[in-house]
């Protein structure tokens, strides 16, 4: 069949059953925008986790009151350690103007003094320290007498990391889910499609057409059904993101240190293709049993 | 119309695709029916050892009474039922023995008519007549050019444009049979295709079957209207339980044929030719 005839058969397919295909799509629409907010919250959950992955870092507190000589001689010791890259000395002021700085937090929260924030050795780690060796490390460092406490924030790292597996197989699920509820949501718009062009089914086969000639408009409609849905469901997240993203940055970033950035361009392509293919299969599928006149 | 040497009509899809074999035997019979037998129920069949020859160029008028197996006859030979026993063999091609791949290039050598027009409503006249081309990949200026000789034939020249749920009866029947004709097929079935008519629009069709006729296509023309047939002096295959009692030509000369009255066998002396 030559592609201008099978385009326009298509166009003309869409025309005629426009209301019940422009129905379909947006309750597509839906389904692929929970996938898309998956996979965006996916995202940004990995790229905290490959810079917190990347920059291993460790905290030493030191107690109120520490001598400057205990200090310049712990500064000393954990400069010596081969695990680590760098070493900052943060004081109290420092580490107050940090806050603030990151924050970006109201008047009364800037009101607080220097002493609520403990001076501290802000460490970095070279990367792909053992986490044990760290661990190890910590418990020696914490007993040295200018140390309050250490913090080598595994704790986070690791929540973070059953949290990002956690939201993997979840997304999986609901990519999934979605693949399937748009298989048969295409299926069945095609399937009453068909139904109402019975009579053009029929007349094509009795004039000599081949399955592949009939089935042809029908499965360029459910792609471009899948193709509009998912189309869509960019669409509406990424204004979405836009509207949102002031917010999110100013959290995320006093939180993590990163800011939110939208889906990968790649993402966007496999999502946007994806729901064409999967409508065109979903209309191929459910055509099969109307093809016998 | 391009014609052969001979006069006959040279159509481009004379032979559908499996196994066709070119012209040396072009004046063999174009449809034969070889004992023939086709069940819905088991304890009944719909027809019952059936033999017919139909000649390339004929017009045979079908008929018997409802439920005597007229649909069905011509719906064995365009593949929409297949026989249980015997053999229909179109071109030269056993149409039962054809795969389900090969059906559709059987039906681009048949042009079909139903009693209910079986056209798109939604589509405009020109885009139902086109559709029988675009399925065989016609160039869209050929498309045109042909199309429109076909709504000439069928007196509907200019009128490409009207949606046809517009249409009266007989005039989606003109449309349906510009789509039927519109490829040049070796052989058209009509089946009842003045049923939903009134008398006037079904001798205009009938006779624009006999125009179509004597262009050379063979013609057969399923009906239960003996005043239709009383009307003409075709052949004509009478069926009655499945069985053809009738395939001779000439119904004036039957009994009661000028009263519109259904033919009989019974002190007729016409024979029962199979079953």
């Amino acid at each position: 069949m030559e592609l201008k005839t099978l385009i326009g058969r298509a166009k003309r397919g869409l025309r005629e059953e426009l209301r019940l295909y422009l129905v379909a799509i947006s309750s597509l629409s839906v389904a692929f925008l929970c996938v898309a907010g998956a996979l965006l919250a996916l995202t940004n959950l990995s790229a905290l986790a490959e810079r917190w992955g990347e920059s291993a870092r460790m905290t030493v507190y030191l107690r109120d009151g520490a001598q400057a000589a205990d200090v310049a001689q712990l500064r000393v010791v954990l400069e010596s350690l081969p695990e680590v890259r760098a070493v900052e000395e943060l004081t109290a002021e420092d580490a107050r103007a940090l806050f603030l700085q990151h924050a970006e937090v109201s008047a009364d929260l800037a009101a607080l003094p220097p002493e609520v924030f403990p001076p501290s050795l802000e460490l970095s780690l070279a990367t792909g320290t053992d986490p044990s060796r760290i661990d190890a490390m910590a418990a020696r460092v914490a007993q040295l007498r200018a140390v309050e406490d250490v913090e080598t924030y595994r704790g986070w790292f690791d929540r973070l990391e059953s949290l990002l597996s956690a939201g993997r197989g979840l997304a999986g699920a609901l990519a999934l889910l979605v693949a399937l509820c748009v298989l048969a949501v295409i299926g069945n718009t095609i399937r009453l499609a068909v139904a109402r062009r019975r009579d053009e089914i029929e007349v094509l086969k009795l004039c000599g057409a081949t399955d592949a000639f009939v089935r042809g408009p029908f499965v360029v409609e459910g792609t471009f059904q899948g193709f509009a849905a998912a189309a869509l469901a960019v669409l509406v997240l990424f204004f979405g993101f836009l509207a949102l993203r002031g917010e999110l940055d100013a959290s995320l970033a006093a939180l993590t240190g990163i800011r939110a950035a939208f889906l990968q361009p790649w993402m966007l392509v496999a999502l946007i293709f994806g729901g064409a293919f999967i409508g065109a299969m979903g209309s191929a599928l459910s055509l099969r049993r109307y093809l016998t006149v | 119309m391009a014609r052969g040497s001979d006069g006959k009509v040279v159509r481009p899809f004379a032979f559908f695709r499996a196994g066709a074999q070119q012209d040396s035997r072009a004046n063999r019979p174009i449809l034969v029916f070889e004992d023939v037998y086709k069940y819905f129920r088991k304890d009944q069949p719909t027809l019952r050892g059936v033999n017919l020859v139909i000649e390339r160029g004929e017009f045979c008028f079908v008929t018997g009474p409802s439920g005597a197996g007229k649909s069905t006859l011509l719906q064995l030979v365009y593949r929409k039922h297949t026989v249980d026993a015997g053999r229909i063999r179109f071109a030269g091609r056993d149409v039962a023995r054809l795969k389900s791949s090969s059906i559709p290039f059987l039906r681009r050598n048949l042009g079909i008519v139903f009693q209910d027009f079986k056209v798109v409503k939604h589509w405009t006249v020109y885009e139902n007549v086109a559709v029988a081309l675009e399925i065989l990949d016609m160039p869209p200026r050929l498309v045109r050019a042909r199309v429109a000789e076909a709504l000439e034939r069928v007196g509907l020249a200019g009128r490409g444009g009207d949606r046809t749920e517009g249409l009266s009866g007989g005039e989606q029947q003109r449309v349906a049979v510009a789509r039927a004709i519109v490829t040049e097929p070796a052989l058209i079935l009509a089946d009842e295709p003045t049923g939903n008519l009134d008398p006037h629009l079904a001798i205009d069709i009938l006779t624009l079957f006999e125009e179509i006729h004597a262009t050379g296509t063979t013609v057969l023309f399923a009906t239960h209207d003996h005043s239709l047939i009383g009307k003409r002096d075709h052949r004509i295959i009478a069926l009655d339980d499945g069985r053809v009692l009738e395939a001779r030509t000439g119904l004036r000369s039957w009994p009661g044929a000028g009263e519109s009255k259904p033919p009989t066998h019974e002190g007729s002396g016409l024979r029962v030719v199979a079953g």
